[in-house]
């Protein structure tokens, strides 16, 4: 019984930490609405900076840093706080606050691109590997109950508690913690009082800043500090969050210390000898999941959210017509291109082609649907995984292994569309990015279901044809990317068919206004249905073609922050048109571009820190991206050279691709 | 009851309440097949309310029947697709869709059936003459490829309507069809609801431009807080002292004295 | 202090591009109360809404305590005094009434809490109430005693009758307009109930279908009863050239 006590107060290091994290996410959320994806990634900075000062005296900036010597413990925590609040302010003016009244996807968004961006950041600035962080609070035992217990995490769980208390008492017992709790419930009413809902939101956000970076600085010099790890920290901390309505800090910290706890016993628990050894590996990811999932079934309708003064409107979406010349002259080109590279070249075109698909995922669920998914890649892993399975265990044939795997996949996008019949925006983010983690965690991590030596995937083969992408030292066979160039044009014929005909009209109208989809006889649920199983066929297409290129799979290949990354291409690219799509295969990570770039200099994180920027800089000024940009710029030309003729109709602007005319406003209807 | 076999819209106790208010208060009401009936009375009595009661837009007790079926059981788009129509007060048209597309979207709800249909199907003559005809019956000949965000608040209000009667449309509840119009496109939208009523469907019209519900209206219901307190003719509804002072107010003789 | 409160000039304010009021004039002098009524939809609220800068302006101008309206956003607005109680009445639900004259308040006053709870005794015993537990009644005299908690110079009040007990309005409004007078407030009252609006108003102003039908002095439009209620119920134009 005392081992099982030991383990509960040895958890409480860890819930220390999701008290500080879920705080501050309980603080943003109430002063500008928005759920913060890179709490933890905010709170990871200053543990960094105090680490590193910690460990040879320098002060790291993100660009540049100044040699302090030794400056000692309590120095280097005020220098890490202090870091943590500079960023505050910064991600307050530069990221939070222009999207205060944007849609909730934009919102999602940037903070999406905050938590790639600075993870990358990170890693440029710290290494990709674990570091000793040194103790802030001494290890130590207590006896108590004729157990000893560690006396380090139980008081590092008393100082986070205090700091939630602090912040608690800020809301309860100021005049502008009171009108910050006034605003979330009424921004205009805490306007006519003379209160300033953006001072409000700064301040806030500042105020989260600290308190997340204090709890990271405690919990690394437990564990250490690792970029991922503490990046991903959130997701666990949202689970608390949604345990307290959004609302009650008490029950914060009493959730997040007993989420610490029962992490830590199920850590003691999987390795007793009945513990099933299949189920051995992240379970305790599962856990947070399992807590979003039955919170937001439960309560997901009422839970608070906050009423805004104004809102933009979405991007445009682009209606996609097959237009047979500009399609042929597109595929033709695709089969030249491949055909005169070789190698790496080849290789980054035809990953370009695979990521277009999985950008188009993206393009149909997100623009399309106007639903948030952040698991659009694991869908993609759990086709690429059941690959490996069936042409190796059942021997399934090429053309038909891919599409049972696909619908392996949408069975999966159905199952995770569950709870978008009760919820939307934001919320549905947080079950999309814990149902990510906890596959990739639990499936695509689990050495007895996905063995560590590898998974190799058989190699496809048609009518005696074979299209295995490599063969002696050719790394990019013609066969093969021609083979992914053909179920790519299918997937996106596919595509467009759908998008233009009745069921891409439903998913738009949903996306626009589900009462009033509701009211025009559309059953909002089943379509939510439809387009997450269709999105996540695409995606389970991607994630074979994934698996064929690398021919065995590993985890690395579908983990969350890969996925995050394609979403941040997909939205500079343009979120709402098949054209944004192909933009993002060009530019995603390992695409063509990446491969061409990676030729004169290390992209490597570099590349993650510019799509995290590029990604919040394309949803606060840009939101439909690239293509629509360049939509925009053709429509402008073509208006300039052929001008508006007598009947006020506009020159139909020729498009890269097989797009759509842009909408033109016919004059006033009489 | 004949209300359960009848033709027509027929709700009987109907009962609305948000936490302890009664929003609507055992609401009983008919409207015939080829009538237009108004439901009136001032902000806050609960007729928008009453809307999404029978709608399905907010979850209500009591008994909704259209044509003999009872709805009241079902969800918004079960009861859209047995033909029971409504428009929004703001319009609430998906806006950067175009004219046409909102009406198709409406004539055509999707589904699973539906997806093969888009991959396989050709043309779409017939969908390009259905929003012909619905744009004809509300006056916006021409207008089918404009967005719907481009349209004056007028002509969306119009474009809701041609929505609301895609499709199979046996009763059609307009919420505030006029507000925000001007007079000019108020007159017009009063010779547009008699004439859609002359086709078939019977009309529920909630209004506060009261001069446009006593001019097209066969009957009319007055609400004030959340109870019906009048139905009758409109000529009768003028002069009613109950519905006056619900819209007037009463004198008040303790302030000047 | 300025001798006109608050001046709007042919003011055409809406949403989108879409006037919901056209050419609305009026002034407001310290202990004066200005009705602006009309039915539903006639653009009373957007009207009121655009004199403290939450619509914008499509033509026309408002000077608010001498000074041009876009110079200062609403949050600076009400600071310097300039109060609106909005149709939602901006309460917040989760707060107690305690909490709310804290927020009316930088530095609370005893004194000036009395004043208000003189006006309105029925808040007194509430006070550690949370307001989303108050009656209908009670929140509306809370949204108007946070208000005059603040000392206004103006105070804009939009519907206050809106479902609430005609009795209850009967006692409210002579409270209003007794204190506007012996403080020099400047008070805008949007009402749909005419009879109430003007028997406590010096002025009105008619609005329908966004345009101002009638304005004069409260008592000149109580004698034209029938002009106003063409006003609400329309003339004839329907039957007239459509039949």
């Amino acid at each position: 019984m005392s081992t099982y006590l030991q383990f509960a107060v040895l958890g409480l290091g860890l819930g220390a930490v999701y008290v500080g994290l879920a705080t501050g996410l309980l603080l943003v959320h109430r002063a500008t609405g928005i759920i913060n994806f890179a709490q933890g990634a905010m709170g990871m900075w200053g543990a960094y900076v105090f680490a590193q000062l910690q460990i040879d005296g320098t002060l790291m900036f993100p660009i540049g840093q100044v040699e302090l010597g030794e400056p000692g413990m309590a120095v280097s925590i005020l220098l890490g706080l202090l870091m943590g609040l500079l960023l505050g302010i910064l991600a307050h003016y530069l990221v939070f606050r222009p999207v205060r009244h944007a849609p909730v996807l934009a919102q999602v968004v940037v903070s999406i691109g905050l938590m790639v961006a600075l993870q990358a950041l990170v890693v440029i600035r710290f290494g990709p590997n674990n570091i000793d962080v040194e103790e802030i609070v001494p290890q130590g035992s207590i006896a108590v109950l004729g157990a000893d217990l560690a006396s380090r995490e139980l008081i590092m769980a008393a100082i986070m508690v205090a700091l939630a208390g602090l912040v608690w008492a800020y809301l309860r017992f100021t005049r502008t913690g009171a009108a910050t709790r006034a605003a979330s419930e009424n921004e205009r009413g805490a306007a006519l009082m003379g209160f300033s809902p953006d001072r409000l939101a700064g301040i806030a956000v500042v105020l989260s800043a600290l308190i997340s970076t204090a709890a990271v600085m405690l919990g690394g010099s437990i564990t250490g500090l690792n970029p991922a790890n503490y990046t991903l920290m959130v997701v666990p901390a949202l689970a608390v969050l949604l345990v307290a309505r959004l609302e009650s800090i008490g029950i914060v910290c009493v959730a997040a210390l007993a989420l610490g706890a029962l992490q830590s016993e199920i850590g003691l628990l999987v390795t007793k000898s009945w513990w099933p050894v299949w189920a051995q590996s992240g379970i305790d990811q599962v856990v947070p999941f399992v807590i979003v999932m039955i919170i937001l079934f439960a309560y997901g309708t009422r839970l608070p959210s906050r009423g805004a003064l104004q809102s933009i409107r979405l991007p445009d979406v682009v209606i996609p017509r097959i237009r047979p010349v500009p399609a042929l002259i597109l595929v033709g080109t695709a089969v030249a291109a491949l055909s005169l590279t070789s190698g790496e070249l080849r290789f980054g075109l035809t990953t370009s082609l695979i990521m277009t698909l999985l950008a188009l995922s993206y393009v149909l669920i997100t623009g399309y649907l106007g639903q948030i998914s952040l698991a659009q890649l694991a869908f993609a892993g759990a086709a690429g995984f059941t690959l490996a399975k069936v042409t190796m265990a059942w021997g399934l044939p090429f053309p038909l292994a891919i599409l049972l795997c696909s619908l392996v996949a949408t069975a999966l996008g159905m199952l995770v569309a569950l709870p978008a019949f009760r919820i939307r925006g934001a919320q549905l983010a947080i079950v999309t990015i814990a149902a990510a983690l906890a596959i990739e965690r639990f499936v695509f991590g689990n050495y007895s279901l996905t063995p560590p030596e590898g998974n190799p995937i058989a190699s496809p083969t048609l009518a005696g044809i074979n299209f295995a992408v490599r063969e002696g030292r050719e790394l990019a066979r013609l066969e093969f990317s021609l083979m992914a160039l053909v179920v790519v044009v299918l997937a996106v014929l596919l595509f467009i068919r759908i998008a233009s005909g009745d069921t891409g009209r439903t998913f738009l109208a949903v996306r626009a206004n589900e009462r009033a989809a509701a009211s025009a006889g559309i059953n909002v649920r089943m379509t939510k249905l439809i387009g997450f199983g269709l999105s996540a066929f695409i995606a389970g297409l991607a994630g074979c073609l994934i698996g064929y290129s690398h021919g065995q799979l590993s985890a690395e290949s579908f983990s969350v922050f890969v996925g995050l990354q394609i979403l941040a291409v997909a939205y500079v690219g343009g979120i709402t048109s098949f054209g944004g799509a192909l933009v993002a295969g060009f530019i995603a990570p390992l695409g063509i571009v990446f491969v061409l770039l990676h030729q004169w200099f290390e992209m490597g994180n570099y590349y993650a820190l510019i799509s995290g920027i590029g990604l919040i800089v394309t949803a606060i000024l840009h939101p439909s991206g690239i293509a629509g940009a360049v939509r925009q710029g053709v429509g402008l030309l073509a208006a300039r050279w052929r001008p508006r003729d007598q009947n006020g109709s506009t020159a139909e602007p020729p498009t890269a691709t097989t797009e759509s005319s842009e909408r033109r406003v016919p004059s006033r209807v009489s | 009851m004949s209300a359960e076999t009848e033709r027509g819209l027929h709700t009987r106790e109907l009962t609305v309440r948000y936490g302890g208010l009664v929003a609507n208060d055992s609401v009983a009401l008919d409207v015939e097949p080829g009538q237009v009936v108004g439901l009136i009375g001032p902000n806050g009595a609960g007729k928008t309310t009453f809307v999404d009661a029978v709608t399905g837009f907010t979850p209500a007790q009591g008994h909704v029947w259209l044509d003999g079926l009872q709805l009241d059981q079902l969800p918004p788009h079960r009861r859209r697709a047995a033909g029971l129509s409504r428009t929004w007060q703001s319009g609430e048209l998906f806006a950067n869709l175009t004219v046409a597309e909102n009406i198709l979207v409406a004539a055509r709800p999707g589904g699973l059936r539906r997806i093969w249909h888009d991959i396989v199907g050709t043309g779409d003559r017939a969908g390009r003459e259905l929003v012909e005809r619905a744009l004809q019956v509300v006056g916006l000949e021409g207008a089918a490829g404009t967005t719907a965000r481009d349209l004056t608040l007028g002509q969306q209000k119009l474009v809701g309507v041609a929505r609301a009667l895609a499709g199979r449309c046996g009763l059609l509840l307009l919420d505030e069809p006029a507000a925000g119009l001007d007079s000019n496109e108020s007159v017009a939208l009063a010779r547009r609801i008699r004439d859609i009523a002359v086709e078939g469907p019977g009309i529920l019209l909630i209004d506060h431009d009261m001069s446009l519900v006593l001019a097209v209206c066969d009957v009319v219901y007055v609400m004030e807080f959340g109870k019906i307190i009048f139905a009758g003719t409109p000529t009768d509804a003028r002069v009613d002292p109950a519905v006056v002072a619900a819209y007037l107010g009463v004198p008040m003789e303790s302030a000047h004295a | 202090m300025p001798d006109v409160l608050l001046q709007a000039d042919d003011v055409t304010a809406g949403y989108n591009g879409v006037p919901a009021v056209r050419d609305l004039s009026f002034s407001l002098r310290p202990g004066e109360v200005v009705a602006l009524l009309g039915p539903n939809g006639a653009g009373k609220t957007t009207s009121l809404l655009s004199l403290v800068g939450l619509v914008p302006l499509m033509a026309g101008a408002v000077t608010v305590l001498g000074q041009p309206l876009g110079s200062r956003p609403p949050p600076v607005l009400a600071r310097k005094g300039v109060l609106l109680v909005p149709d939602d009445r901006g309460l917040f639900f989760g707060l107690s009434v305690r909490d709310h004259f804290r927020l009316a308040r930088r530095r609370p006053s005893r004194d000036r809490e009395a004043v208000v709870f003189d006006r309105f005794p029925a808040l007194q015993p509430l006070a550690s109430r949370r307001v989303g537990l108050l009656s209908g009644g009670e929140q509306q005299m809370l949204a108007i005693a946070k208000a005059l908690l603040a000392e206004p110079k103006v105070l804009m009040i939009d519907e206050m009758s809106l479902g609430l007990a005609p009795k209850i309005v009967q006692e409210m409004l002579p409270a209003i307009r007794d204190l506007a007078r012996q403080e020099g407030i400047g008070v805008v009252l949007v009402e749909q109930h005419i009879e109430l609006a003007l028997s406590v108003a010096d002025r009105g102003i008619i609005l329908n279908h966004g345009d101002v039908v009638l304005q004069g002095p409260a008592d000149d439009l109580l004698n034209r009863r029938e002009q106003v209620e063409a006003a609400y119920f329309g003339s004839d134009q329907f039957s007239g050239s459509e039949a």
